[in-house]
């Protein structure tokens, strides 16, 4: 757990306040024109924000009137971390980073990211600094940028990011390890680039996304849920407790079932077969495994959810970087493992650019 | 003649076992002994004992005079040379690089050898005369090549007693005896004090004026090969038919 | 009465066919000297951003020797040539003659031309150090000097220490001794590693990328604090030459020749272990440097540890120099997968012109 930032405090408690009245206008209004039915659920992002951009209600200056720069925040690892002026060179060094910068609309002053970062597309077009295991800092002192966020928890290699301060380049490290953390981070990276305002619409629509999400799934009977994140190097990896993995899927009307261990990550194919899950969420479908790949495992047929075909492929990258999709993949959750929801619209967010 | 190696009654202990018991022995400048006797006798922790390199339970040795345990590695290695019995050299080293080894006690630690040290160096390879072995690699030399090398090493040193210990195992007859004939040599031009460890009664006669018997740790003999290697003493110590030994008739 | 016995075999003379350099050892050394120096400009110039060479050399000129020259480059490419490129590629340097050395002393030592900096179980204490200093939720920096680095040195020198106290316990002679529990002390702490690995979760990855050695962490303050520790105890093992030369024969040999060989053995142990020890603490654990230089030199001067130690230094320091160029040039692979691909041809054609010695 980590201190909550305290960028997303009391400055944006009106925008917020505003942000909800305006979705709920909005959605009243969108619930007139859009059809209403569940989408089926599929292995891509679903597109479930129905209404047109047109954005939220004005944003509102007025909470702002304090100058943004120069300012001093504590990133997730405590560190204090001071930006001068606003950051026009900004390089993200964690694929969760590169999405909320460019939802956050800081994507123009984006100048590099890492080797895997894969969406958006403009995203994937901007140069690399960093692959999975070594950050370049001479390529980074080089541009001159003048913010870096790095991913905690060894991401990226501390060292590089010891480096990067100790050359004057200020390094804001984020690590969420939750939903509340996500959102978080959300706002840290938004104080960061001077977005506060828009960091604060954000997570609020994503907050009431949530709430929304998770009131209709409350009442509804949870079926025994095995996440499968991968099996294809033998043993059986599936969600640990504590994980993010298990607030998603629990908010997403699931029973998860877990490892029994918060930091190992492997479930013996006896202990899964006695749990006996009643669905089977395939985190691995877009490395090409189906349900019959499943069904063919020796010693799998004997599953509840083996014997009714309840094997669902989802999306896991949305399900679990801490960006502004996650909520898309709440939604997308609650639709694989209730297919017959129905869910409210999804609060709008500003535009990814 | 003055004693250069003495041992006074040297006691040697292993574990209740009496290695060497109360040996007694002077050796003069200038002389050249054989030390002999069966395996076990002791002969080899005489030998250590007389370099230094094992320090007797009781009893002491004497280096010119002086006691070994008074003296530096380097002191003792200025004064006695001992020929290396094997050499299991780990690189490739030349004949020339192997002998100048000899020279360790002398030259100057940092720099290394000196105009007069690679003069005794190639006094000692022609002395020796392994001069045709030039260049060679000395671990891919023959056994006899490769103790002559050594002898030569020992040479370099330029210590007035050498200590030989079972120089000729593994040689052929022909290299045996020249090697015998080049310790003669050592003796009688240069003055330089020969002690060596044989297990070649026939050897040891013919060629050493004064045998050293060991048996069990004590001296039992001590004189001319007539004296010591007499049928008796064959039988009792070396357990052996007398008549396997046959011994040359050396004169002086 | 001198034998003159005839040769009995006639075979060329097999010891260093390059025989003019064999007698000129300054000229290898000059040689040297040239190659650090070139390495030192391309080491400079050379990196993932393009720096024009013009400018590496007015930044040099301007920021080493003093010289007032008008700004033709940015800050940040001055801080990319001086406190990036310049610290690495000194650091690189410093770390293969301290290998170098370490390697040749072991040899010598040892008495074993398959021996390196790690065979006493230097490198698995040091990574299990260093693995212990990623588990352990504690920051610690003094000088630069993190965890990692830290235990890694702690544990390279206490590993050693272990091996040579348990050697001394055991009743073979004390070489064999010392080699044998260098190799079992190494695997029991490896498995110490392998634990401490499955243990780690997300920190895996660091302790990947430090088994794997690189100069990426090379600092100004790194440098400079490691710099004398490395040059003096070089200096120390190389002034001791005439002891490891005397041991070229064995330990018995070498008494004989007036060497305290219970003494040498231990100082000539510690100053290796010491200059080994800061090598990986800076480094991590980069292979074949150690092991491949001596012998290559002494292919060329042959076996006297005056000519081969300073000669395993410069050749060491530039080996590494210009491993870390060329891992840098090839897109950042690790510098030790370089040296591996550098040495492994090295270590084979070596082993093929290796011999047991003498039987006896």
């Amino acid at each position: 757990m980590f201190p909550p930032s305290q960028s997303a405090s009391r400055a944006s408690q009106s925008a917020r306040s505003l942000a909800l009245v305006a979705s709920f206008v909005l959605i009243l209004a969108a619930c007139s024109t859009a059809g209403g039915s569940s989408p089926s659920p599929s292995p891509s992002p679903v597109a479930v924000a129905t209404a047109t951009p047109s954005a939220t209600a004005a944003p509102t200056p007025s909470a702002s009137a304090v100058p943004a720069f120069p300012t001093t925040l504590t990133d997730d690892e405590g560190k204090s971390v001071m930006i001068t002026s606003e950051p026009q060179k900004i390089v993200s060094l964690t694929p969760a980073s590169t999405e909320i910068l460019f939802a956050l609309g800081a994507g123009p002053r984006v100048i590099a990211t890492t080797e895997f970062d894969d969406y958006p597309p403009a995203a994937v077009a901007l140069p690399d600094v960093a692959t999975y295991t070594a950050v370049d800092v001479e390529k980074i002192v080089g541009m001159e940028a003048d913010l870096v966020i790095a991913g905690g928890n060894f991401f990226n290699p501390p060292e590089a990011i010891a480096r990067l301060r100790t050359l004057g380049v200020p390094v804001l490290v984020v690590y969420a390890p939750d939903l509340a953390g996500a959102l978080k981070d959300i706002e840290l990276i938004g104080a960061a680039v001077g977005l506060s305002d828009v960091a604060g619409d954000m997570t609020a629509a994503m907050q009431a996304d949530i709430d929304a999400v998770s009131a209709v799934t409350a009442g509804l009977d949870k079926p025994r849920t095995f996440y499968e994140i991968d099996v294809s190097t033998g043993p059986i990896y599936t969600v640990a407790d504590g994980s993010v993995y298990v607030q998603m899927i629990e908010l997403a009307g699931g029973d998860p079932i877990t490892t029994g261990s918060t930091t190992d990550f492997a479930i013996p194919l006896e202990k899964l077969i006695t749990a006996d899950p009643e669905l089977i969420l395939l985190g691995d479908a877009a490395y090409k495994v189906t349900a019959a790949d499943v069904k063919a495992r020796s010693g799998w047929n004997v599953m509840t959810a083996v014997k009714t075909d309840a094997i669902r492929p989802v999306n896991d990258i949305i399900i679990t970087r801490p960006g502004p999709r996650l909520v898309q993949g709440l939604r997308e959750l609650a639709l694989a493992i209730h297919p017959d929801l129905v869910l409210p619209s999804a609060v709008p967010m500003p535009i990814m650019r | 003649m003055s004693a250069i190696l003495e041992l006074d009654r040297v006691t040697v202990a292993y574990r209740e076992r009496r290695v060497l018991d109360e040996v007694t022995l002077s050796i003069a400048a200038g002389e050249r002994v054989a030390l002999i006797g069966p395996n076990g006798a002791g002969k080899s922790t005489l030998l250590a004992v007389a370099t230094g390199l094992l320090r007797p339970d009781e009893g002491q040795i004497r280096l010119t005079g002086v006691p070994v345990e008074g003296l530096d590695r380097i002191d003792v290695a200025r004064r006695l040379a001992v020929v290396p019995g094997a050499a299991n050299l780990p690189f490739a080293t030349r004949v020339e690089e192997v002998v100048a080894l000899g020279r360790l006690p002398h030259e100057d630690p940092f720099r290394g050898a000196r105009p007069a040290d690679r003069a005794a160096i190639a006094a000692a390879i022609e002395r020796v005369g392994v001069g045709h072995l030039l260049g060679r690699d000395a671990r891919e030399l023959s056994l006899g090549e490769r103790q002559l090398v050594l002898i030569a090493l020992a040479v370099a040193q330029a210590a007035p007693v050498l200590v030989l210990d079972e120089p000729t195992v593994h040689l052929d007859l022909r290299h045996q005896v020249g090697a015998m004939e080049l310790l003669v040599d050592l003796n009688e031009r240069d003055g330089t004090t020969i002690v060596a460890v044989l297990h070649d009664l026939a050897l040891a006669a013919h060629f050493f004026p004064r045998l050293v018997l060991l048996d069990e740790g004590r001296i039992v003999a001590d004189g001319s090969a007539e004296d010591v290697l007499t049928p008796d003493r064959i039988r009792d110590v070396f357990r052996v038919d007398p008549g396997f030994v046959r011994l040359p008739v050396r004169a002086g | 009465m001198t034998t003159r016995g005839g040769t009995l075999s006639t075979t060329r003379p097999r010891v260093g066919r390059l025989e003019g350099v064999r007698d000129r050892p300054l000229l290898l050394v000059a040689v040297g000297v040239v190659a650090l120096l070139v390495a030192l400009v391309l080491g400079v110039g050379v990196g993932s951003v393009a720096v024009d060479p013009a400018d590496t050399i007015a930044i040099l000129a301007h920021r080493i020797l003093g010289l007032e020259i008008p700004r033709t480059w940015s800050e940040a490419t001055e801080t990319i040539v001086v406190e990036l490129r310049l610290p690495r590629i000194l650091t690189a340097m410093l770390v293969g003659c301290a290998l170098g050395v370490a390697g040749a002393t072991f040899q010598g030592l040892l008495r074993n031309p398959l021996a390196d900096p790690y065979v006493l179980g230097t490198a698995s204490g040091a990574a299990l150090g260093a693995a212990i200093a990623v588990l352990i939720p504690v920051r610690f920096v003094i000088l630069e000097f993190g965890l990692i680095q830290g235990l890694a040195f702690i544990g390279a020198l206490a590993s050693i220490t272990m091996v040579y106290k348990l050697s001394r316990q055991s009743g073979l002679a004390p070489l064999t001794s010392l080699l044998l529990t260098g190799y079992a002390v190494g695997s029991l702490l490896a498995a110490g590693l392998a634990m401490a690995m499955y243990l780690s979760g997300a920190a895996l990855r660091q302790i990947f990328t430090y088994l794997l050695g690189s100069f990426d962490g090379a600092t100004w303050p790194r440098f400079l604090a490691t710099l004398p520790i490395i040059l003096i105890a070089s200096v120390a093992i190389i002034l001791r030459a005439r002891s490891l030369n005397g041991l070229l024969l064995g330990e018995q040999a070498a008494a004989h020749l007036g060497i305290d060989v219970r003494r040498e053995r231990r100082i000539l142990l510690a100053l290796a272990s010491l200059v080994t020890a800061a090598a990986v603490a800076i480094s991590g654990l980069i292979g074949f440097v150690g092991l491949v230089v001596p012998h290559v030199v002494r292919l060329l001067v042959g076996p006297s540890a005056r000519l081969v130690l300073p000669l395993s230094a410069i050749g060491g320091a530039a080996l590494l120099a210009y491993a870390d160029i060329i891992a840098r040039v090839a897109g950042g692979i690790p510098v030790g997968v370089v040296t591996a691909i550098i040495g492994a041809p090295f270590f084979l054609l070596i082993l093929r012109r290796a011999r047991t010695g003498y039987e006896v």
